[in-house]
């Protein structure tokens, strides 16, 4: 808009009388979807600062483990309760640990579940959603009914149960059990699109031309269907990540010496008194985390689907 | 009204079963069975062939999950859930000595949350963009994604640690069994960490709807023929910016009977969100299944609650 406007003074000035809407319509730059996207998404101030902090604690989390190998496990007696130095700017825990080096390589166990689990909710939230959308009727039904029921059992629950019949401390486990449970939302947002542009001219069209099911879902809906879908997957992560901590805080998840923000936390809690810092430092890494998700998930949603727009 | 009531319930029957069918086919995939502790090289095969027989676990499956919904529902009989198989006990009576606590736990925050949540949510809406509205508001943000456990822990760190005024754990002190102000007292820190959460995400909730109201013509309305700016918010706007306040309560509902699990693990309260993690840790199948279908049935409940509830305070809403 603010372009079109630019355009018009010189337009009417320089070709007075002249037909404007025709240059007018040859002036204005072609602005492609990405391109709006992407300045929708610059103007989200705090979804920015997450992207780079994100961007920095990834780089971090992948970087660390990768050039120190097994230092976040291994402990050393003589540094046992060490205060901060170079190498272990947060000090050594009551085993001889680098709680830097281990919270580095939990952050990277939380976002390896976070976002393959949040592969496996896109898959199947997208897989259920479209052809509940698609083919409506009775098959709509079943599906949404059986979104129903999985919905009526509290997620934490649901996944609890699975951790604890399938394998404690299974990290396969952890993911499939978040993915199978978190599916719903994605789900009902996919299906609402589908029903939304299942009568649409172009689908209808495609139709026409006798395009068949699995094409029309997969290259003329599904795109349209994105934009919901990968607003709900950054959301996803947010929470996978913090379900993964939570059940290894309870000892159903990461068992140690494998660090996980959750489990850090728990053993922390054992030294409330004598080292009360270090139950800030898995705290607050992941409080960032799960902050920087969801303004990332609301800086996606006003930037890629302008209509969803919540007024602050 | 009463006929739209009458379809939701039967509208939920299936649904009820389909959370059945979702418990027992996960218990029944999981490895192992319920003979396995008995398993030890002491015990002759014939003695778990005979436990087997005896549990009904030789039978074919859809007739173990008819044996199993049809005791369910019998809960007037002590065997009707089962017996723990941790301690022996009938598992009905496990659940309803903990019920109590679990409501005290859940309602007290619930309260301590509407009490905080709506003045906080309107003040935010009535000063929008001002500083105090964006405090508010990063306040909300923050205390809404903390995650619960870390709330707690945090809580119980400062109130029982640093500040060291309250105790960190239990619901009673001991020897002072029942006495309702030692109670309260252990109440202070887990009510604390559960209603910081839900007060974020309420207050948010209660802004918003006060925010579309305020702008609606009878509103304005109302400030035209000069009438007292505390009396268009508290009497012409709230009332209406409290009823989707309403449907929170009702989706409540459920959360009195399930508890919070981490909240009262980490404060090892005995409510049924702690009874859920000792089973669990403990494989114990009859508490699982009880807990699952109780907890499954007071959602659609409080779901059913909830319309049923908008309905009554808002008349626009026909049925």
């Amino acid at each position: 808009m603010e372009r079109a406007d630019l355009t018009t003074p010189l337009a009417s000035g320089a070709l007075a009388g002249a037909p404007a809407e025709i240059d007018e319509v040859d002036l204005v730059p072609v602005r492609t979807y990405w391109q709006m996207v992407r300045e929708r998404f610059m103007q989200h101030r705090l979804a920015v600062m997450s992207l780079v902090i994100l961007a920095v604690l990834i780089v971090f989390s992948i970087a660390v483990p990768a050039l120190t190998g097994d230092a976040y496990r291994r402990s050393n007696l003589a540094y046992v309760d060490a205060g901060p130095s170079l190498t272990a700017p947060l000090g050594y825990n009551e085993i001889g640990q680098n709680q830097s080096v281990a919270l580095m390589k939990a952050t990277q166990n939380s976002l390896i579940i976070g976002f393959v689990s949040v592969l496996i909710i896109g898959s199947i939230g997208s897989l259920v959603g479209s052809i509940a959308g698609y083919a409506g009727g009775w098959v709509d039904n079943l599906l949404m009914r059986a979104v129903d029921v999985v919905l009526s059992l509290p997620f934490f629950f649901l996944i609890l149960i699975i951790v604890a019949f399938f394998g404690v401390g299974d990290v396969r486990v952890i993911i499939i059990a978040i993915g199978i449970t978190g599916w719903t939302v994605a789900a009902r947002l996919v299906r609402a699109e589908f029903l939304r542009i299942r009568e649409a001219d172009y689908v209808q069209a495609a139709r026409a031309l006798g395009v068949g099911h699995r094409r029309i879902i997969v290259r003329h809906m599904l795109p349209s269907a994105m934009a919901p879908l990968v607003v709900a997957c950054a959301l996803g992560v947010a929470d996978a990540i913090i379900t993964e901590a939570a059940l290894s805080y309870l000892g159903f998840g990461i068992a140690r010496p494998e660090p996980s923000l959750g489990n850090m936390l728990n053993n922390a809690r054992e030294y409330f008194y004598a080292n009360p810092e270090r139950i800030f430092y898995p705290g607050i890494l992941l409080i960032l985390l799960v902050l920087c998700a969801s303004f990332l998930g609301d800086g996606l949603r006003d930037a890629l689907d302008p209509r969803q727009k919540v007024k602050a | 009204m009463t006929t739209y009531v009458m379809r939701r319930i039967i509208q939920a029957i299936p649904i009820v079963f389909g959370i059945s069918i979702l418990i027992f086919l996960i218990v029944q995939l999981a490895p192992g069975d319920p003979t396995d502790r008995f398993r030890t090289p002491r015990v002759r095969p014939e003695t778990i062939a005979n436990l087997i027989r005896l549990y009904g676990l030789d039978r074919p499956l859809p007739e173990q999950y008819f044996s199993w919904i049809t005791a369910f529902f019998q809960v007037w009989r002590v065997e009707c859930w089962g017996y723990s198989l941790k301690t022996g006990e009938p598992v009905r009576d496990m659940i309803f000595g903990r019920l109590p606590n679990t409501a005290l736990l859940m309602g007290t925050a619930e309260i301590v949350t509407i009490l905080f949540a709506i003045p906080i949510g309107i003040v935010a809406a009535v000063k929008q963009y001002s500083l105090l509205d964006k405090v508010i508001s990063v306040f909300a943000t923050i205390g809404y994604a903390i995650p619960s456990f870390i709330l707690g822990i945090y809580v119980m760190y400062f109130g029982g640690v640093v500040l060291g005024w309250f105790p960190l754990f239990g619901m009673q002190s001991l020897g002072k069994s029942g006495e309702p102000l030692d109670i309260a007292w252990h109440l202070v820190l887990p009510v604390t960490s559960l209603a910081i959460q839900s007060i974020a995400g309420w207050a948010r909730y209660v802004r918003t709807s006060m925010l579309e109201t305020m702008h609606q013509d009878y509103v304005r309305t109302a400030r035209a023929k000069g009438l007292a700016g505390s009396r268009v918010i508290g009497k012409h706007a709230l009332r209406n910016a409290l009823l989707p306040v309403v449907t929170l309560l009702g989706l409540a509902l459920p959360s009195l009977v399930a508890g919070a699990v981490i909240t009262e693990s980490i404060f090892s309260y005995p409510g049924i969100g702690s009874l859920t993690i000792n089973s669990v840790t403990a494989n114990d199948f009859p508490v699982i299944y009880a807990v699952g279908m109780l907890v499954g049935i007071f959602v659609i409940l409080g779901n059913l609650l909830a319309d049923v509830l908008y309905g009554l305070v808002d008349p626009r809403i026909k049925y």
